[in-house]
């Protein structure tokens, strides 16, 4: 239990995990738009080896990469057959009965599918993959701090995410605590009907809840004890600086993008 | 003597008992000073009302009646502003029983942080304290840790870290060492005592623990919300009696001393340690073996 | 007889991950039928392992765990049978309970057995007294109570089971002197009324001394020492290298034999370091008389 990871953090140490977090946000913004810009195949070719680069630099191994869409293949499989079977168009590919295969078709089937890979795959290699929940939420706490002026608590959801963050291993732990308290006592959570097997969840679940309850009233007057009062007034130890990697990094994403809208001008292939 | 930095006044606590709106008295007619740069103890069972005298006095929970100065100030006077609030919880620290429940960050180095954040410390400074307080707590190379990975000693020996980068003047121990192991518990009291003496923190430890009690310089015995004794440790274990019949006991070493003197064996000296119980002992039997000498 | 044998078992966590940790390593030992055994040990010495083996919440990876001489694992279907016949009492077994009355938790454990009403309600009240639970609180919510009283429901929620072996993993953790010798006092009780065999796992040398007749230590997920508590005590020494303590009396016994005083060997309790002294010093005296 105490070799839980959260998230899917993989600390490769790559140039991707030295950026600034909130840099890392804004460039993940521009590149899930970048990739909706896509229109030609000299596009998504570009958009394709865009994120081919990402991994690269990212120094994290395929094997986790491809673990890491496997829970959208069905979504992807879906939406490519879906285009597949029901793009129509000019040039027709393949017939029978009453099924029509069109060449525009098989395109859209490919261009969708590359999409949903390099959201998927360029949005995990900037964020969770190089970035830490904590500095994730970090990062949101500071982009969003404007919002505080339309009485938006960006601090307070930002606090709640870190003590969720902080108290997840700890309530697993107790839940495995709690399990074998209650097997302990002839407890059965493997066998019988669905209703019974619910059923015998309460003797956990009471128990988690009363304990969760305890701990967050205790942390509430810790943290009274350490002066919390919410995010008036407070500063904080680390200071982020966009560093010249950073910019560099933002300017390699905006070429693509603007690389991305000339191909969909003077490119080639089929255009969606 | 100068003004002491707790000063109670006939300070008393009830709550008001849900189902049948009764109210339970918790504190009674609690009469104390401690100075500055004390080490002191506090013990009585469960329910004596220790862990509440403590939370009174950073404001947790607010009196019902008395009053309470810390280092000269009124702090139960309506005159109390949310600064002067924050003011007092920054001069008077407490580490609590749990370890789990009072880190809120997922970074050792950050939580510690969590405190000077909050007083709007300068970031350059926060990191300087942040450094300072891992250090005197023995936790530098733990500093990029997860908290939920270390162990109950090493936890709480980073809540202690926390309170110390706000740089208190006295610090509450409520049953810091309660739910660690014996070597837990050694880490967490040297650090207290190191406090105590390298930077003149004022101590405050509340513990079931009668061998931590006797290390501290006095002990103040709490019963139904009354003090029943106040004195050194000394004084306080040599009525082993009296600690029983309120449900505590007193450590083996002074219970020895003790059992032989009701034997009716003389033994002057102290029983406050084990050191000073053996030096007791020896004592008795040098005696003796003088007297056999002199009456021979 | 011995009531519960280990033969060779090993334990590893997290086996070829990063956090491979082996928490017992070829262990040997048996257990005593009738009496109380203490099981000492560091956090991290495989403790906390070895109480989960006893009652099959976990199943070694080497080695067998017997109950009466019979292989728990042999039929691991009927698992559930050994947790019955094996009580385990967790650390803070309080924040185990669940229902809406003391009288229902206690019941938890003897309706999964499938027993008849009548006898759950004979069992219940009977572990209650056990445990010195007043019966007017059977009906009260377990969560309403005290601190030391939850606890009391917990064990008796366990001992309701009428288990052969009671095992408790730091029963006392917590509690005030006065919390803590009752709860010891109360299992010390039921062991000599119900003739089970009891397994106290603690930190405190002091209540083991107390408490035990047999005392076995573990070091590193190693058998370090096994035998009669006074047996065991009397190997301060070999406790010390493992970076255990002694009971405080027994460390007052050794710091007088340094100062030249001929105190006995393996003298753990208050009482024995009492009468040692009394006689002693009793005897300097009567020497002095005798010889004039």
């Amino acid at each position: 239990m105490k070799g839980i990871a959260l998230g899917q953090y993989y600390p490769s140490g790559s140039v991707l995990h030295r950026l600034d977090p909130r840099m890392k946000v804004i460039i993940a913004v521009l590149y899930i738009v970048t990739t909706f810009l896509a229109k030609n195949v000299t596009a998504f070719a570009l958009l394709l080896v865009s994120m081919l680069l990402l991994i690269a630099v990212s120094r994290i191994p395929l094997r986790i990469v491809l673990s890491g869409i496997k829970p959208v293949l069905m979504i992807m499989l879906f939406t490519m057959v879906i285009n597949l079977f029901f793009v129509g168009g000019e040039r027709l590919l393949f017939e029978w009965k009453f099924i029509r295969i069109y060449v525009e078709g098989l395109y859209q089937a490919a261009f969708m599918a590359i999409r949903i890979v390099v959201l998927i795959v360029g949005t995990s290699m900037l964020l969770t993959y190089t970035t830490t929940p904590i500095m994730l939420t970090d990062a949101l706490e500071r982009l969003l701090a404007p919002l505080r002026v339309l009485h938006v608590p960006v601090h307070e959801f930002a606090m709640m995410m870190t003590i969720a963050l902080r108290f997840i291993p700890t309530l697993m732990e107790e839940t495995e605590k709690i399990m074998a308290a209650q097997k302990a006592r002839g407890a059965d959570f493997t066998s019988g009907s669905l209703v019974s097997r619910a059923k015998a969840l309460i003797p956990i679940l009471i128990p988690l809840f009363v304990s969760a309850f305890r701990r967050a009233d205790d942390l509430a007057t810790a943290m009274e004890c350490r002066c919390y009062h919410g995010g008036k007034g407070r500063t904080r130890m680390t200071v982020l600086h966009f560093h010249l990697g950073d910019f560099v990094a933002l300017t390699v994403f905006v070429a693509l993008g603007a690389g991305l809208i000339l191909a969909n001008r003077y490119g080639f292939g089929f255009s969606m | 003597m100068s003004q002491p930095f707790i000063h109670t006044e006939h300070l008393s606590y009830s709550y008001e008992d849900g189902a049948d709106a009764k109210q339970m008295p918790v504190l009674h007619d609690v009469s104390l000073d401690v100075a500055r740069g004390e080490y002191i103890a506090i013990i009585g069972h469960n329910g004596s009302g220790k862990s509440t005298f403590a939370k009174l006095l950073n404001l947790v929970l607010e009196p019902t009646d008395g009053k309470i100065l810390i280092d000269g100030q009124d702090i139960t006077s309506p005159d109390m502003t949310d600064d002067d609030l924050l003011a007092l919880r920054r001069k008077v620290g407490m580490v609590f029983q749990n370890p789990d429940n009072q880190l809120v960050a997922t970074v050792v180095e950050e939580d510690i942080a969590f405190g000077p954040e909050n007083l709007g410390v300068p970031s350059a400074e926060i990191r300087a304290r942040v450094d300072e307080a891992l250090a005197a707590v023995g936790m530098t190379e733990y500093a990029r840790h997860e908290p939920h990975r270390l162990s109950g000693g090493q936890k709480q020996r980073v809540a202690i870290a926390g309170i110390i980068a706000m740089m208190p003047d006295c610090m509450i121990f409520d049953e810091s060492t309660a739910m660690l192991d014996p070597l837990g518990r050694r880490e967490v009291l040297e650090v207290m005592e190191r406090l105590h003496r390298e930077r003149g923190i004022t101590v405050i430890t509340i513990t079931h623990h009668m061998d931590e009690a006797a290390r501290a310089d006095r002990i103040v015995v709490l019963d139904d919300g009354r003090v029943l004794r106040d004195g050194t440790p000394e004084q306080i274990f040599s009525e082993p009696e009296l600690l029983m019949e309120i449900g505590l006991d007193v450590p083996q070493s002074a219970a020895l001393v003790h059992r032989l003197r009701k034997a009716g064996l003389s033994l002057d000296g102290e029983v406050g340690t084990p050191e000073a119980c053996v030096e007791t002992i020896c004592r008795a039997f040098a005696a003796r073996e003088h007297n056999t000498l002199v009456n021979g | 007889m011995s009531k519960i044998t280990l033969e060779n078992v090993s334990y590893v966590y997290g086996e070829g991950t990063p956090f491979e940790m082996h928490a017992l390593r070829d262990v040997s030992f048996s257990i005593r039928e009738n009496a109380v055994t203490g099981l000492i040990g560091h956090t991290g010495s495989g403790k906390s392992t070895l109480v989960q083996l006893f009652n099959g919440l976990t199943r070694p990876m080497a080695g067998r765990v017997l109950l009466d001489g019979a292989d728990i694992w042999e039929k691991p279907k009927q698992i559930k049978q050994i947790r019955f016949r094996v009580g385990l009492v967790m650390q803070y077994p309080e924040y185990q309970l669940f229902e809406e009355t003391v009288r229902a938790d206690i019941a938890f454990g003897p309706k999964n057995m499938g027993l008849p009403a009548d006898e759950i309600e004979a069992r219940v009240r009977e572990a209650a007294e056990l445990v010195g639970l007043d019966e007017a609180l059977l009906d009260h919510s377990p969560f309403d109570l005290s601190g030391g009283e939850k606890r009391r429901v917990a064990i008796a929620g366990i001992i309701a089971m009428r288990p052969e072996v009671l095992v408790l993993d730091e029963p006392a953790a917590g509690l005030d002197p006065r919390g803590r010798d009752r709860i010891l006092t109360q299992v010390r009780e039921y062991q000599r009324r119900s003739g089970a065999t009891v397994v106290i796992v603690s930190h405190s040398m002091e209540d083991m001394a107390r408490f035990c007749d047999d005392i076995v230590v573990l070091a590193r997920g190693e058998l370090v020492m096994q035998g009669k508590t006074d047996e065991v005590f009397a190997h301060a020494d070999r406790l010390a290298q493992v970076g255990l303590n002694i009971p405080e009396i027994s460390r007052v016994c050794a710091m007088l034999r340094a100062r030249g005083i001929p105190m006995d060997e393996g003298i753990f309790t208050v009482d024995a370091a009492a009468r040692c002294l009394e006689r002693l010093l009793g005897a300097t005296d009567g020497e002095g008389a005798s010889t004039r």
